[in-house]
């Protein structure tokens, strides 16, 4: 390994130690969870760069490495929807279904070179975008389903259709799931710089050849976060509308 | 309780039984809601009145029994026909956004100025109501533009559920009134209350549910 390696190990570890040293001067109580953090953050980032170098060397194991990205965050996902019927396959179909989508769409065009390099990190931006949308959609979505029954209840009462008594509901959700990605869109450059365009000046690209990849990354992002927002609210809308023009949640009540 | 005279108009329900999640809230419910009459569905808190309200117009699922409007059973009308046939006012009456005009006209767009005002003056409320933010009413009022917001809806029967729980006497007797000045139109009204005084005062047949 070379000694630039270290040394980046090493100026991290000690910039985790001032966070510990100052967590413990001001009792903060966080010492320790920093400290097992950054254990973490070491051990899978190592992990991380031991699998994707093995992935450059067999460009076969992309295609086991995104899908266990993609496994990965369906499970999150899924369980931070307890509650939702089936959370983890609408999550997966809802996640998997836009990013991959995209990535292939992205790849086809020839917007990155058809190589591991370029695939696995694209997938895994744009799969980590649809997790975080898919999260936020399902959880605004269900506590509508348990705060907004009265509200459901009187639409359907004045003769709506359950899609139509659902529908504030699943726009305040959708929303809630994208505002992350356009307030990360409508700031792009202002406040921060993006991963991707970090990455690539590090990595010894021009500037304009930073800004057109980060632009098609956030705005791939937007789209397949609002696709995965969508895909979760409509798989939802089917897990708890009931024949009859009635909805699972109402007798909860 | 069940009435084999009342039965051949409006709802007719026989032995329902409703569960909710693991608790079986309503076991052998009989009550007939004839049209021209205001029928009192008296309990005590807790003893499932919302419960048979919501499952006489399908918004919960029975486990048993019948159920018919007018001699046809409910399951086998179209659930938005029969929640416009029979409009069911909840106890916190939920406004939605904008006035109360488009309170009145949601789902009925079409609703004439006309209709708009006969409906709000059905439920005692001055055609000048229209214009007002509906979620700045008072319970009261807002218990009156319910009323009148399912009246738009033309139904031939109207299920209250505790509409004078959380009004004054006077308002509650206003509310009473109106409701026997909607019963002469020839509409059935059912009203559920744990208020005694008023379903003496204003109901012109009772059904005891026990809890």
């Amino acid at each position: 390994m070379s000694s630039d390696i270290w040394l980046k190990a090493i100026a991290g570890a000690g910039f985790a130690a001032i966070a510990v040293g100052l967590s413990i001067r001001y009792r903060l109580g966080h010492g320790r969870e920093i400290a097992i953090a950054t254990i973490r953050a070491f051990v899978q980032l190592a992990a991380v760069g031991g699998l994707i170098a093995l992935v450059f060397r067999f460009p076969g194991l992309a295609l086991v490495f995104v899908a266990a990205m993609v496994a990965t965050a369906s499970l999150t996902a899924g369980s931070r929807l307890r509650g939702l019927p089936g959370a983890r396959v609408r999550a997966l179909v809802s996640i998997a279904l836009p990013a991959l989508a995209a990535t292939a769409v992205l790849l086809a065009i020839g917007a990155f070179a058809f190589t591991p390099r370029a695939a696995v990190p694209t997938a895994g931006i744009l799969v980590g975008g649809a997790m975080t949308a898919t999260t936020l959609t399902g959880r605004r979505l269900l506590e509508s389903l348990r705060d907004d029954v009265p509200e459901i209840e009187t639409r359907l009462a004045l003769g709506d259709t359950a899609r139509t008594a659902l529908a504030p509901a699943i726009r305040r959700a959708v929303h809630t799931g994208l505002v992350p990605v356009i307030d990360q869109t409508r700031s792009v450059g202002l406040v921060t710089l993006p991963g991707t365009f970090v990455g690539l000046i590090l990595g010894g690209a021009t500037p304009a050849e930073a800004a057109a990849t980060q632009l098609v990354v956030l705005l791939a992002l937007m789209a397949v976060e609002l696709g995965a927002g969508l895909l979760l609210a409509e798989l939802t809308q089917r897990a708890v509308i009931l024949p009859g023009e009635r909805v699972l949640l109402l007798v909860i009540n | 309780m069940s009435d084999p005279d009342l039965a051949t108009r409006g709802i007719d329900a026989r032995g329902v039984a409703v569960t909710l999640g693991e608790r079986q809230v309503l076991r052998g419910v009989d009550i007939q809601i004839p049209p021209g009459r205001v029928t009192g569905l008296l309990a005590p808190s807790g003893a499932g009145k919302s419960t048979l309200l919501r499952a006489l117009v399908r918004l919960v699922d029975t486990d048993a029994g019948t159920i018919t409007l007018d001699g046809t059973d409910i399951g086998a009308i179209d659930a938005r026909d029969l929640r416009r046939r029979v409009g069911l006012v909840a106890q916190t009456p939920v406004m939605l956004p904008g006035s109360v005009a488009d309170n009145l006209r949601y789902g009925v767009e079409d609703l004439s100025d006309d209709d708009l005002h006969a409906a709000l003056a059905d439920a005692d409320l001055d055609p000048a109501f229209a214009t007002r933010v509906a979620g700045d009413l008072s319970g009261g009022e807002r218990a009156r533009v319910a009323l009148a917001r399912a009246l738009t809806r033309g139904p031939e029967l109207l299920l209250l559920d505790e509409p004078t729980s959380a009004l004054d006497h006077d308002t509650a007797d206003h509310i009473g009134a109106t409701l026997r000045r909607l019963r002469d139109t020839g509409l059935g009204v059912c009203v559920t209350t744990h208020d005694l005084g008023f379903a003496d005062a204003w109901v012109d047949r009772r059904v005891d549910l026990l809890g």
